[in-house]
C-alpha cells in the first residue's frame, strides 16, 4: 500500500508514527459501524449490510496498516523481556 | 416461576460440571508461580484473553442494564453501552505501553512510572481501592444472580448469591488465572451462542423485524427505531451534548490507563498475553464482540417492547431479555438458557475473585509486608485472598440495597474527575505522582460539592451528567495542575528507565533526549518524518 510502511526495523517500530495515528482513527470508526450495522442488519435494513461490509473492509485495512509494525516491535521486545522482568522483581523486593 | 423438565436439569448440571472441570484441570499450571497464578505465565495467544475480556464483561446484570436503557430510550440507548469503545484506541496505545511495562497490576505500574513516596502512596491507594472495588462488584453481580434465582425458582436471594459464586471459587482457588481464562473461553462461547439464539428467537416471536417496526410505528414511537434520534443540542432526555461527551470519554479515554473502571481487569488480560501484538489484538477483539453483543440485545429488547409496550416500572422492563428467553424458548432449551446465564455469571465472578486477590497479594502483601516471599508462599496468599474476597462479597451482596446508591456515585466520580489525569500520567512526562494523587483527592471533594452539596443549598442547579463531567474536569485541573508544577518532576533516572522500557506516546521529549544522551536509545537518525510529539 502506497505511503504505508510495511517493513520495520525494531528501532523504527518503537516510535509512534502515522501508521499508529491512522489506526487511532480507523479503530473507533469500526466499533461505531459495527454497533450501527449490527442493529440495522437485525432489522433487515439493506444499508445495515453495507455498513457491516464497510466495517469488514476497515478491519482488513487496519490490520494491513498496523500488523507489520506490531510484529516488529513485539519480536524485538520479547528478546529484552527477560532482563526487564528481572529489574521488575528487584523493584518489587526493594532492591533497586 | 419457571418449571424445568429433566432435559433442562441435564443441561444445567452438565454445563456446571464442564465449567468447574475446565477450571480445575489447570491446577498444576496455576500453582507453578505467582506469574502463573495471576497471569497464566504471560504466555497466552490473543484469542484466549480476548474471550476472557468478552466473557468477563457479560455479567448477569448486563442484560438487565442494557434492557433498561433500550426499553427507556429506544435504539439510541445503545450509546449508553458504547463506553467499551475506549478499547478501540487503548488496544493500540495504552495497551501497548502497559504491556511493555510488565507490571502485574495498575497499582504496580504507578511505581514504575513514578518514584518516591508519592508513587508508593499511589500504589497503596489503588491497590486498596481495587481490593474493595472487586469485592463490591462480586457482591453486586452475585446479588443479581440471587434476584434471578428468586424470580425463576422462588429461591431466597442469598441462595443464588452464595451457591454460584462458591462453585466458581473452586476453580479460582485451585488454578488461579489459568482456571479463570480457560473457563472463560468455553463460557464465552456458550454465552455468545445463547445470546444469538435467544435474541433471534425473541425477534421471531415478536413477528420478525417488519412486524416489530410496524408495531412501533403504529404506537407513534418511531423515534425508538433511530439510534441517532437526539432530543436537541442540550435539551430533552437525550441531547447531542451528552452523546458527544460520551464519545469523548470513551474514545479519547483509550490513551489513558484507568479512564474506565474496566481498565483494571483488562490490564490483567494485557499482561497475560504472550506478546505486545497479542495483547493489542486481545483487547480489540474482545471489545468488538461486546459491541456486537450489545446490538443483538438492543434489537431483542426492541422486540420485547413491541410485545409489551406499556411497562412503567424499571424492575419490570429491565428483565426484558431474560423474559424473551424464559417465555418463548421451548422446554428443554430453557435449561440450556439458564446454564448459559450461569456461564455469564461465573465468568465475571471468577475474574473479580482473581483480580482482587492479585492486588492484595502482589501490591499489598508482597510489596509492603514480605518482599522476599517465595512464589509458593505467594500463591497460597493469593488463595487466601481469593477466599476473603469471596466471603466479603457475600456480606456486600446482602447489604447491597443500602449501599448501591453510594457506590454508583463512587463509580461516577472515578470517571469524571480523574479521567484527564489518567490520560496525562501516560502521555506527559512532567505530570507527577503528587499531581495524580491530588486529582483523586480533589475529585472526592468536588464531586460531593457539584453533585450533592451545592444543589442542595441552591447554590448550583442540578446539572445534567455531561455538564457535571466537564465542570469537575475543569475544577479538578485548577487544583492538580498547580500542584504538579509546584512539586518537583519525577526522578530522571526512573523516567528514563520507564521510557526505555515502555516507549510511551505523547510529550516525552526531555526524557527521550536524556535516554539518547545516556546511550540507551539510538540517536536522531531513525526519527521518522514528521517527528514525535
Amino acid at each position: 500500500m502506497k505511503g504505508i510502511k510495511t517493513r520495520w526495523s525494531p528501532e523504527e517500530a518503537d516510535l509512534w508514527t502515522k501508521e499508529d495515528y491512522l489506526t487511532f482513527v480507523i479503530s473507533p470508526l469500526i466499533y461505531f459501524l459495527l454497533a450501527l450495522g449490527g442493529i440495522w442488519c437485525l432489522l433487515l435494513r439493506w444499508y445495515g449490510w453495507v455498513v457491516l461490509g464497510v466495517s469488514g473492509l476497515l478491519i482488513w485495512l487496519m490490520i494491513k496498516i498496523i500488523d507489520p509494525k506490531l510484529r516488529a516491535l513485539s519480536h524485538d521486545y520479547e528478546k529484552k523481556q527477560k532482563q526487564f522482568l528481572e529489574e521488575l522483581e528487584k523493584i518489587e523486593r526493594w532492591e533497586n | 416461576m419457571v418449571n424445568f423438565a429433566w432435559l433442562d436439569w441435564f443441561w444445567l448440571v452438565a454445563f456446571i460440571l464442564l465449567m468447574v472441570f475446565c477450571g480445575v484441570l489447570f491446577y498444576q499450571l496455576g500453582k507453578r508461580s505467582l506469574a502463573d497464578f495471576f497471569l497464566a505465565g504471560r504466555g497466552l495467544p490473543w484469542w484466549l484473553p480476548a474471550a476472557s475480556v468478552y466473557a468477563t464483561h457479560s455479567a448477569t446484570d448486563t442484560p438487565m442494564w442494557v434492557s433498561g436503557v433500550i426499553y427507556k430510550y429506544g435504539l439510541r440507548g445503545i450509546w449508553y453501552t458504547f463506553f467499551s469503545a475506549w478499547c478501540a484506541i487503548s488496544a493500540f496505545a495504552s495497551t501497548r505501553i502497559f504491556r511493555r511495562s510488565l507490571a502485574y497490576t495498575q497499582a504496580e505500574w504507578q511505581t514504575l512510572r513514578f518514584s518516591g513516596l508519592g508513587a508508593e502512596l499511589l500504589r497503596g491507594w489503588i491497590a486498596g481501592w481495587q481490593v474493595f472495588m472487586n469485592m463490591f462488584v462480586l457482591g453486586w453481580v452475585g446479588m443479581a444472580m440471587g434476584k434471578l434465582g428468586h424470580y425463576l425458582f422462588s429461591w431466597p436471594e442469598w441462595v443464588g448469591l452464595v451457591f454460584f459464586s462458591s462453585l466458581c471459587a473452586i476453580y479460582v482457588l485451585a488454578a488461579g488465572y489459568w482456571g479463570v481464562v480457560m473457563a472463560d473461553f468455553q463460557q464465552g462461547i456458550i454465552a455468545f451462542s445463547v445470546i444469538v439464539i435467544v435474541s433471534i428467537w425473541g425477534i421471531v416471536a415478536a413477528g420478525g423485524p417488519q412486524q416489530i417496526i410496524a408495531k412501533i410505528n403504529s404506537l407513534g414511537e418511531s423515534w425508538r427505531l433511530n439510534p441517532l434520534a437526539f432530543s436537541g443540542w442540550t435539551t430533552g432526555d437525550f441531547p447531542l451534548a451528552w452523546f458527544l461527551t460520551m464519545m469523548v470519554i470513551a474514545i479519547i479515554g483509550g490513551f489513558g490507563m484507568g479512564t474506565s473502571i474496566d481498565w483494571y481487569p483488562e490490564a490483567q488480560r494485557i499482561q497475560s498475553a504472550r506478546t505486545v501484538r497479542d495483547a493489542s489484538y486481545s483487547i480489540w477483539a474482545g471489545s468488538a464482540l461486546i459491541v456486537i453483543r450489545n446490538s443483538l440485545w438492543a434489537v431483542a429488547v426492541l422486540a420485547f417492547f413491541s410485545l409489551y409496550p406499556h411497562l412503567q416500572e424499571t424492575a419490570q422492563y429491565e428483565m426484558a431479555w431474560y423474559r424473551l428467553g424464559f417465555e418463548f424458548l421451548p422446554v428443554g432449551l430453557v435449561g440450556f438458557f439458564f446454564a448459559a446465564i450461569v456461564a455469564i455469571h461465573i465468568s465475571t465472578i471468577s475474574t473479580h475473585l482473581n483480580l482482587g486477590a492479585s492486588y492484595a497479594t502482589r501490591d499489598l502483601y508482597q510489596h509492603y509486608f514480605r518482599p522476599q516471599a517465595s512464589d509458593k508462599e505467594l500463591v497460597w496468599v493469593g488463595r487466601g485472598a481469593t477466599l476473603i474476597l469471596l466471603l466479603g462479597s457475600f456480606l456486600y451482596g446482602l447489604m447491597m440495597k443500602e449501599i448501591t446508591q453510594w457506590l454508583i456515585f463512587a463509580l461516577w466520580i472515578m470517571t469524571a474527575g480523574i479521567w484527564l489525569p489518567s490520560i496525562l500520567q501516560v502521555v506527559w512526562w512532567r505530570f507527577n505522582a503528587w499531581g495524580y494523587l491530588t486529582s483523586w483527592m480533589a475529585n472526592l471533594g468536588l464531586s460531593w460539592l457539584v453533585v450533592w452539596v451545592l444543589p442542595e443549598f441552591h447554590l448550583l442547579p442540578v446539572l445534567p451528567d455531561y455538564l457535571q463531567f466537564w465542570i469537575m474536569m475543569i475544577l479538578g485541573g485548577m487544583i492538580y495542575l498547580p500542584v504538579t508544577f509546584l512539586t518537583k518532576p519525577e526522578d530522571m533516572d526512573r523516567l528514563v528507565k520507564y521510557y526505555v522500557m515502555s516507549r510511551p506516546l505523547g510529550w516525552w521529549k526531555p526524557v527521550r533526549e536524556e535516554a539518547i544522551k545516556r546511550g540507551l536509545l539510538p540517536g536522531e537518525e531513525i526519527r521518522p518524518a514528521g517527528g514525535e510529539l
